[in-house]
């Protein structure tokens, strides 16, 4: 661990067959700071995410977490050390309830306290028992994120969390995150420039799979400087 | 997760339906639903909860009925002793080949199962024929000993122990729906990725599914080993791999009685139209092709709703009755 820093990216490269996404990426991430990386659709934000959580195999560089390398790790590993990725597309295990779909979680960390749960999200203990494939969107990212909390992870990957929800339900979203920092690190791919300049710590701005900026200083996050990099 | 009521409840269901049918129908006949249900039913959790199609189920049938039937033909005479080496045979092969089938798609899952089905028939019928005597079979009613209690050369015997076997199998599936393990075998089915993120493994949870459905297929090959006495390729053969799919698609995948419900009405309509027509067969294929075109449920999945309907309006009444 370098710094005090908990998640280290250095130099990644991941290619999808011959056509290559990322290049020589490196970030890093502190506890209890947020981190968002900005850039347009296919600048490969969530191809960095999806490698950093194990799910794709880089070509070059190295993921380094809490001191471990990750890379070569299996996924399921990798969320059992602490690092929780939450996807883009909101899809939750629709055949299950919103209860089994946190038991799911509950089980695999072994943390069946879910009053930090329902405290940051309390309309889903309304929800207890209907089928997560009848939640609204908004609903669904609710439980995807109450669900990763399970087991106090140490680093959540979020992908677009707000990404065609309700104002109402950004701004809730927003004072979450904001509480969430406190205890746990966070790296966001967004690109509501709003809820950016509010919550972030650090910005990276990607294009074409490449860092081509990095803002270290929360003041110096506003929309019209992350604007030109969208 | 587990509903204690409803499982007893369900249990409670099962054993009447069960009753309902020993009392009814001919007892060769209820016997032979029994095994076809147990059978299924490891077929039905494959399909069902994991999404793993098998045309291979007859290979793990025979498995189990050969484990048994080598055990009472050649080195003692105990039924329960047989079965137990049917179900440890069965058990053994599904955690040999397990690790490798399961990390395949469930096209390819389907085709390996075909293929082992395959290689389990010629191995039966050629290779192992000095000891298998080929296509006459093992005959090894003879050896069975009587035993204690329930003698299970004895047709009514048997149709106990299979009955409170197929109960316990069936109360076990239940178990699992209910459990977290069946909820990680639904989520493994619907989005494996999303799985891995909460830190299981898919290829756990799909081996462990793997070895209980297989070994349940060998203990209905156990059981068939010992109600018939006798054993022979012709189970694992390639016009029998598609049985158990059919009956589970026929009863109801993932449906916890759909397993028993298909397995009475595919015997049923075996016997029933095998006595009037000749290719009767013919007449299943055409049934399954209306019972997808239907609705893709099956039989227990498209009157289960209605049932539940009309339990809720009984109750309902009864409420409104009441006040």
């Amino acid at each position: 661990m370098n710094n005090g820093e908990l998640l280290v990216v250095s130099g990644l490269n991941v290619s999808y067959g011959e056509a290559k996404v990322l290049f020589d990426i490196s970030l890093s991430v502190k506890p209890e700071q947020v981190v968002i990386c900005v850039g347009r659709n296919g600048a490969g934000k969530t191809t960095l995410l999806r490698s950093i959580a194990g799910f794709l195999k880089p070509t070059a560089g190295s993921v380094v977490f809490g001191g471990a390398d990750l890379v070569g790790r299996m996924s399921y590993d990798i969320a059992k050390m602490g690092l929780k990725y939450i996807p883009q597309d909101k899809k939750v295990f629709s055949d299950l309830t919103v209860r089994e779909n946190l038991e799911l979680g509950s089980y695999a960390t072994r943390d069946y306290n879910w009053e930090p749960v329902t405290d940051y999200f309390p309309k889903l203990k309304e929800l207890m028992d209907r089928k997560a494939g009848f939640l609204s969107g908004g609903e669904r990212q609710m439980l995807m994120i109450g669900r990763a909390l399970l087991g106090k992870p140490k680093v959540l990957l979020i992908d677009e969390p707000t990404e065609g929800l309700a104002p109402s339900i950004v701004d809730h979203l927003k004072n979450v995150f904001k509480e969430l920092s406190k205890k746990t690190a966070l790296l966001i791919v967004e690109q509501n420039l709003p809820l950016v300049c509010a919550i972030a710590h650090k910005v990276y701005a990607i294009k074409e799979g490449q860092v081509v900026s990095e803002i270290n200083e929360a003041d110096k996050i506003e929309a019209n400087v992350c604007e030109q990099y969208l | 997760m587990l509903n204690k009521v409803r499982w007893w409840r369900g249990i409670l269901l099962m054993f009447l339906l069960l009753l309902i049918l020993r009392i009814f129908l001919p007892l060769p006949f209820v016997n032979e639903i029994l095994v076809f249900s147990i059978y299924t039913m490891g077929c039905n959790f494959l399909l069902g909860r994991v999404g793993f199609i098998s045309f291979g189920q007859p290979a793990y049938l025979a498995v189990g009925a050969y484990g048994t039937a080598f055990y009472l033909y050649y080195f003692g005479s105990n039924p329960y002793v047989g079965i137990l080496i049917g179900i440890a045979v069965g058990l053994i092969v599904a955690v040999i080949v397990g690790p490798f089938f399961v990390r395949l798609r469930s096209d390819y899952f389907a085709l390996v199962n075909l293929a082992l089905a395959v290689i389990v028939f010629y191995l039966m019928e050629k290779v192992l024929a000095g000891i298998t005597f080929g296509d006459n079979g093992l005959w090894f009613l003879t050896n069975i000993d009587s035993t204690p209690v329930l003698d299970l050369g004895k047709p009514s015997d048997f149709f106990i122990f299979a009955f409170l076997v197929a109960l316990a199998v069936w109360a076990f599936y239940k178990y699992l729906d209910d459990s977290i393990y069946g909820a990680c075998c639904l989520a493994t089915k619907i989005n494996e990725d999303k799985l891995e993120f909460l830190g299981y493994s898919n290829f756990n949870i799909r081996l462990l599914a793997f070895v209980i459905a297989n070994t349940t297929t060998a203990l209905a090959g156990a059981l068939y080993a010992v109600y018939f006495g006798f054993v022979s390729p012709e189970i694992t053969s390639h016009a029998r791999c598609a049985d158990p799919v059919v009956v589970t698609i026929l009863g109801g995948v993932g449906t916890l009685y759909g397993p028993i419900i298909g397995a009475i009405a595919y015997t049923g309509m075996k016997d029933l139209i095998s006595g009037m027509i000749g290719n009767w067969e013919l007449f299943i294929g055409f049934l399954l092709v209306f019972i997808m075109l239907a609705g893709e449920k099956g039989i227990w999945g498209t009157l289960e709703p209605i049932l539940t309907r009309f339990t809720y309006r009984t109750h309902k009444k009864r409420v409104g009755d009441s006040k």
